[in-house]
């Protein structure tokens, strides 16, 4: 009973003191909290005017242990926590964290505006990478060092096995001390790469399209450019799932080496009998339709 | 009968290829909660810290998985095991092989690394015994020679665990 009522009091005296503390904020800041109060999350403004939510969960033993917080920043700040420190002095912190943060989402944002990004909308403000199209079928994976976004970014190119790859690794690593953290990172890119990357532009809508019009196996729009392939050497997609349901688009090429390699295949006359790798509804392709 | 349709090994690797730096891109800007890929410069060899989810048998314990990638992928499922030490769990042999359907006979190129991963994960997470298949050392022992487990006449024991 005795021990009962001592928790009873501890939660008293926790309410009263998270309230005062939340009132010495203001309560305009609140934007949502736990019924029991362990869990806060407050909204403030940096000095670009932006709108920042910042979740403050609290232990049983608040304020004897410091909250943690998190919020959408690529990394987050360390508490300074002492005997007389309130939730306003984490939210001054965090405030802190929030204006050094600053030049690592204006390096972001010159990035959204002057490069090709793909998938914008996966970069948040807490993503470091983003994936750029150089054009040519070649990718850049760029990841920003939140703590130094001006300096040279470490970088991975992805493409077709055509050598441009290569080339532009070679470039890369042969230049990388030309970067100047003073320049811009798009100034920086066509001093160390020797190319001029494009722009923005509506790309990316491109992307949604070519998404739907990719081979639900080989996941690439046009097969390889090769001679061996006949007239399926650059192909797009030519076969269309039944289902309405599903509608997957494939290479019938891919299809029936799919269908070829697997033992429930079955095949009357020259054509083959399977289901569709994502739905499993019937599939049927030919198997010689390339000699004609 | 003629199999002039079927493409060559050198078209093949660049299916391959094409496809798993497509599959990369994809785990690079969202990749599986749990997971984390060590970067190297093998795109046909990818080597993923696996942690075990919060509550479970696991949690908080750090494994490893080798996924390997033939030039016939994705026609040809993975070859996924764990490095040593594999976690003890009664579907996965102290080799690292595993015994789980989707890597065999009921892959589909409508799988990825990511969804492979996945099913590894809640094949983890739902195990109520940290021990090894009842077969563990007559198996092991088979596979002395350095069989690979795509070689195995899997029986798949069932789908509780």
């Amino acid at each position: 009973m005795e021990r009962q009522s001592e928790k009873a009091r501890h939660r008293s005296s926790f309410y009263a003191a998270v309230y005062s503390e939340i009132e010495e904020v203001g309560w305009e800041s609140l934007v949502r909290s736990e019924e029991d109060l362990t869990a806060l999350t407050f909204r403030i403004s940096d000095k670009k005017g932006e709108t920042h939510f910042v979740d403050i969960s609290l232990p049983q033993t608040y304020p004897q242990y410091p909250p943690s917080i998190s919020a959408d920043v690529p990394y987050n700040c360390d508490l300074h926590w002492s005997k007389t420190s309130r939730l306003k002095d984490v939210l001054e912190q965090f405030s802190k964290h929030v204006d050094s943060l600053q030049e690592f989402w204006s390096t972001i944002n010159h990035i959204d505006r002057t490069l090709c990004v793909i998938h914008p909308n996966i970069s948040s403000r807490s993503a470091p990478i983003h994936q750029i199209n150089l054009g040519n079928e070649c990718h850049l994976l760029l990841s920003v060092n939140p703590y130094k976004p001006r300096s040279l970014p470490k970088c991975r190119f992805l493409g077709p096995d055509n050598g441009l790859v290569d080339l532009m690794i070679k470039k890369w690593k042969k230049n990388s001390h030309k970067w100047n953290n003073s320049k811009t990172i798009s100034e920086n890119f066509t001093t160390l790469l020797e190319i001029t990357f494009p722009g923005p532009s509506n790309v990316n809508a491109m992307e949604e399209d070519d998404k739907e019009i990719e081979c639900g196996i080989c996941y690439a729009q046009h097969l390889p450019v090769d001679d061996e392939l006949k007239r399926h050497s650059g192909a797009q997609p030519d076969y269309i799932c039944d289902n309405s349901n599903c509608n997957r688009v494939f290479h019938t090429i891919c299809l029936k080496d799919w269908l070829r390699s697997i033992t429930t295949t079955r095949r009357s006359f020259d054509i083959l009998f399977g289901n569709c790798p994502y739905c499993s509804d019937p599939v049927a392709v030919k198997v010689n339709d390339n000699n004609h | 009968m003629t199999s002039s349709s079927s493409p060559s090994r050198k078209t093949l690797s660049k299916i391959a290829t094409n496809r798993l730096q497509k599959e990369l891109m994809e785990w690079q800007l969202d990749p599986p909660c749990g997971f984390t890929h060590r970067v190297s410069d093998n795109l046909y060899r990818w080597i993923i810290d696996v942690i075990g989810a919060p509550s479970t048998l696991y949690a908080g314990e750090t494994y490893q998985l080798q996924v390997d990638f033939s030039d016939h992928y994705p026609m040809d499922a993975p070859q996924v095991i764990f490095l040593h030490p594999a976690p003890l769990h009664p579907h996965i042999y102290s080799n690292g092989h595993i015994c789980l359907d989707i890597l065999y006979d009921s892959w589909s190129p409508a799988m990825t690394v990511g969804s492979v991963c996945i099913s590894i994960l809640s094949m983890l997470s739902s195990s109520t015994a940290k021990q090894r298949p009842a077969d563990n050392d007559r198996y092991v022992k088979n596979c002395r020679n350095g069989r690979s487990p795509k070689e195995t006449r899997w029986w798949f024991h069932d789908d509780k665990v």
